[in-house]
């Protein structure tokens, strides 16, 4: 899961290091099969292709090691999961490892009959437990039922292949994360290996097979039980349950326990029928490869994925906040805040004001939080901030992270936060303090490009969730453009009492000695 | 799905690869080949006062990147001064220099968007630098200034020290971090430097005093090897460059105190600390190999094929097969003296001793049965086959080579890794297995809400209850 994108994953031309572009040898080849190359020396030359059932392509040669990254983006997170059904997206994508007809199957045709037993065994004790009061034991003996059918079913299941062929040429980082936008599968390889990723990939979103779906099920409930242990998560689900009471950015996209005790392999299926569309993916191969044998290989193993209608996806508005709201999270850590304001989205040009505003507060040493709150007032141990989390398709949250450091607590480093946004709203940025967050940007721009995958999954993402491969590169001239006073402008306009959500991490011990609505000591020992 | 840990301790190294690969599942692929890869040495250098450097010129990005391996640790502070050279370390550029105030360092570095870290391990002290081409020399004589000459500035000296000791109240905030610590302290022992941790009672009296006497023992250049890739200009300019920076810096002796023997407790011990949390976690430890054995190569193998990966023995019972944990892995970490073998997981109470008793019983089965020739195959290849991205840029060979000097590996030991690699067998991984794992007598760390467990914990040895802190 990914939370806080603070500046998202960024890029910027510097022509060297591709080779991309080649030869005019190349560049012919290359428009021959009807690709695009990106040839704006303000981005690195890209070669773009989309397949006829919609797949895109983005690929960019470059040389250093014979290695190659590949990064596949689907526009589905958990935002697109049904009601009662949170934590899908995320589930399927640890599915997504468990083979197709022909990987992890020792004989499809006789697993199929023995997964539909699993299944039908599995809904009659997903339907037990879902009563009222459940009998326990006819609970236990369906129990075991479904145990029984899914022993039958591993005799026919070879196991762990899929992970096995990807150990044996070489994978590294191999992995895949869901968001609440986008799910995403990554994985590097010795370049000599891209037709062997083609092929076990297009198997892979083509056929997959969901077999050992209640095993991994236990896995999955026990990742949410690792993040129910954890502070900072149990904060950021907080703060976004809190936030967000209509639109779906409301759910975990771990999902909620009860959720993932009723979520069945149909529906996962059905999850997949209905997402994993090649016209609802984008591939970033970024590495030393030549493009046009990504797109011939592309279109030999791709191809036959069918294009399907994408259903509409216009989720409930999240209404203006109307009222500040205050949390109080109680749990065995010392005091920490998550604050978080809701903004328009990167379709309002606000965004970038809030980007600005976000690096201005929180980049660095001479960051204000920094020299005001860490250093200057000492009461904090850090204060961070991000303009968008937890996503970027729909309008989201501007966040705010902070820790006080004993004997303060949560109460001065949140009104100390606030102090400082106050300050901007009366008193714009100084030009220094702009130019300083443009030229870190920039910088950053050049560092993303140093990593094939790093890159591969800007390219794809941006494609992906945000339209334009390009966007990082945009967001320079977008910030450029700001004007010390757009910077008060939007604080002004977003950072309202009415519009703020705040999460307190508070120790049990202090709230018993001091109630929520009184300010507590916090924490000290 | 998040990345499991993958720990190996081991260093990087570098060589051609050439090892073919046969290809067994699925028969549908392609054959694949070998890796072709020779990677560019670079070139090493030693300046008079002693300090190494090496360099590779790249010049497909308008930046260079810098690191300094400075040979100290944490594993050397004081006994009574634990975080001695963390507070040192994290001063460096914090605390300004003798030529540039703090907050100018900061200022200057900020705009620009360059960068000057610094950090501090086990056994070494890293001062890193990133800077676009335009900015080297600025950033090069700050980074410089940083290295020889930190002021430790008082008010920063004192804002650091409060940030460690906010850092030390707060170490139990995340249980699966405060397992894997408590369980290293417990096994090593609290006193001895391999198990360690800070203490408020070791920062408090932390002077300036100290700080500059740190520094003027370790932070010397026949202590340290520095390492550069980037569009620095030509290698003769950027070394002369160097020089003129680092040239007038004098060596010395430098002091290391003398680290007690590794002395463990070989017989079964479970210790724990009861917390009231959704997940229990689990952190077993046996005694390791020391830095340089040659039983590495052997034990990398059996460490991939047992806890290395999502289709390891580990990984394939405790989470695909039986759904009880997310996280599960095992790795070895080397040092000077005895490492140590950590096989990990997180589980409801509820299923706890299902999962220690298979974290157990896989750690006995190995030892037991020789492994299939395919496993070990496959173990092998994942581990050569990957190998090549342990230098996915100039920078992060260069420095790979640095630290494989700094860590005082034999000179041929990157030339014979693969091969090393490549000669182990089912026959080396059982004799391996059978020398170095004692399950029965491991060291077994947990907390969780014992209240729920699904079995007493005493049905795995001797119990001891710690309180946090």
């Amino acid at each position: 899961m990914k939370f806080t994108a603070l500046i998202p994953c960024l890029l910027l031309l510097c022509a060297p290091l591709h080779a991309g572009a080649g030869t005019g040898d190349d560049m012919t080849k290359l428009k021959k099969l009807g690709a695009e190359v990106e040839k704006d020396a303000k981005f690195p030359p890209v070669v773009s292709y989309t397949m006829k059932n919609g797949l895109r392509l983005l690929i960019l040669e470059k040389k250093f090691v014979p290695t190659v990254s590949f990064t596949m983006i689907f526009r589905v997170g958990n935002v697109d999961g049904l009601p009662g059904k949170t934590g899908l997206a995320h589930l399927f994508e640890h599915m997504a490892f468990k083979g197709t007809k022909t990987i992890n199957s020792a004989g499809f045709s006789k697993e199929k009959v023995l997964l539909e037993k699993v299944e039908t065994a599995a809904k009659a004790m997903i339907a037990e437990e879902s009563k009222a009061s459940p009998e326990p034991a006819k609970l236990e003996e369906l129990r075991k039922a479904l145990a029984g059918a899914e022993k039958a079913a591993d005799a026919l299941i070879v196991k762990d292949e899929y992970w096995k062929i990807y150990n044996e040429l070489g994978e590294h980082g191999m992995n895949a994360m869901t968001s609440t936008d986008y799910t995403g599968y990554i994985v590097s390889l010795p370049s000599n290996r891209l037709e062997a990723w083609m092929i076990i990939e297009s198997d892979r979103f083509k056929n997959a097979v969901l077999r050992e779906f209640y095993r991994e099920r236990s896995v999955v409930m026990e990742e949410r039980r690792m993040g129910e242990s954890d502070p900072n998560r149990l904060m950021w689900e907080t703060l976004f349950i809190n936030a967000f009471a209509a639109h779906p950015y409301h759910n975990p996209t771990i999902g909620w326990m009860d959720d993932l005790k009723r979520l069945t392999r149909t529906d996962a299926d059905q999850f997949f029928k209905t997402f994993y569309a090649p016209n609802n993916a984008t591939l970033a191969v970024v590495g030393d490869i030549k493009p046009e044998e990504v797109i011939k290989l592309a279109e030999k193993y791709f191809a036959s994925w069918k294009k399907r209608p994408l259903p509409e996806r216009n989720y409930t508005k999240e209404q203006p906040q109307k009222s500040e709201k205050r949390i109080n999270v109680f749990f065995k850590a010392k005091p920490s805040l998550r604050m978080g304001f809701h903004n328009t989205g990167w379709g309002n040009p606000d965004i970038y004001g809030l980007l600005m505003l976000s690096e201005i507060l929180s980049n660095g040493k001479t960051s204000r939080f920094y020299k005001n709150l860490v250093e200057g007032k000492q009461l904090a141990l850090y204060a961070n901030s991000g303009p968008s989390t937890p996503g970027d398709r729909y309008p989201s949250l501007f966040v705010i992270l902070a820790a006080p450091k004993a004997p303060h607590t949560v109460e001065e480093v949140e009104d100390a936060i606030l102090e400082e946004i106050d300050k901007l709203k009366k008193e714009p940025p100084t030009p220094w303090e702009m130019e300083k967050v443009i030229n870190n940007y920039e910088a950053s721009l050049v560092r993303q490009l140093e990593s094939n995958s790093g890159l591969g999954m800007s390219l794809a993402s941006n494609q992906q969730i945000l339209g334009d491969w390009k966007f990082d590169w945009k967001v320079t001239d977008e910030l450029r453009k700001l004007k010390p006073e757009d910077v008060s402008r939007v604080a002004g306009r977003y950072f309202t009492r009415d519009n703020k959500t705040i999460v307190f991490l508070r120790e049990p011990d202090a709230t018993q000695a001091a109630p929520p609505a009184a300010p507590a000591k916090g924490g000290v020992k | 799905m998040k990345n499991i840990i993958l720990k190996t301790a081991v260093l990087g190294a570098i060589m051609t690869l050439s090892i073919s690969s046969s290809w067994a599942v699925p028969p549908s692929l392609p054959k694949i080949g070998g890796i072709d890869f020779k990677p560019p040495k670079g070139s090493r250098y030693t300046l008079e006062n002693g300090m190494v450097v090496y360099l590779l010129k790249d010049n497909t990005l308008p930046v260079t990147h810098m690191t300094a391996i400075i040979k100290t640790g944490k594993i050397y502070d004081p006994k009574e001064k634990i975080g001695l050279g963390e507070l040192t370390a994290g001063l460096l550029k914090d605390g300004g220099t003798l030529k540039y105030k703090s907050d100018e360092i900061d200022k200057t570095l900020e705009f620009l968007g360059a960068s000057v870290e610094s950090s501090i391990a086990n056994e070494e002290a890293r001062v890193d630098m990133f800077a676009l081409k335009k900015d080297l020399d600025k950033v090069l004589d700050i980074y410089a200034s940083v290295l020889m000459e930190p002021a430790f500035e008082d008010d920063k000296t004192a804002l650091k020290k409060a940030e460690a000791l906010e850092i030390i109240r707060r170490r139990n905030d995340n249980p699966n971090r405060e397992a894997q610590r408590e369980a290293l302290r417990y096994f090593y022992g609290a006193d001895h430097p391999y198990g360690w941790r800070p203490e408020i009672s070791t920062v408090e009296p932390l002077t300036k005093k100290d700080l500059k006497a740190y520094h003027g023992n370790y932070y010397r250049p026949n202590n340290i090897i520095i390492a550069a890739a980037g569009d620095f200009g030509s290698e003769s300019a950027f070394l002369a460059k160097l020089k003129e920076k680092f040239g007038g810096w004098t060596g010395g002796e430098v002091r290391f105190p003398e680290i007690p023997p590794v002395k463990i407790n070989e017989t079964r011990r479970v210790y724990f600390i009861e917390k009231d949390i959704s997940q229990t976690f689990i952190v077993m430890l046996q005694k390791g190999v020391k830095r340089h054995d040659p039983v590495e190569f052997p034990l990398y193998v059996t460490n991939e094929m047992l806890g290395g990966g999502l289709s390891s023995r580990l990984a394939a019972e405790i989470r695909s097969r039986k759904g009880l944990a997310y996280s599960v892995y095992s790795y070895f970490a080397k040092r000077p003296d005895y490492g140590f073998i950590n096989a990990s997981c997180g589980t409801k109470p509820e299923t706890y001793s299902q999962a220690l008793s298979e974290l157990l019983r896989q750690f006995e089965l190995i030892k037991t049965e020789t492994a299939p020739d395919a496993e070990v195959k496959r173990a092998k290849d994942s581990i050569i086959n990957s190998f090549v991205f342990r230098f996915p840029t100039p920078f992060d060979l260069i420095s790979e080579r640095a630290l494989y000097e700094h860590y005082a590996y034999p000179a041929d030991y990157l030339d014979t890794y693969v091969d090393n690699m490549a000669r182990v067998d089912p026959k080396a991984v059982l004799e391996t297995s059978q020398k170095l794992f004692k399950p029965e007598s491991s060291f077994v760390f947990v907390i969780g809400n014992t209240k729920k467990f699904d079995k007493p914990l005493s049905e795995f040895g001797p119990v001891t209850e710690v309180k946090e802190d």
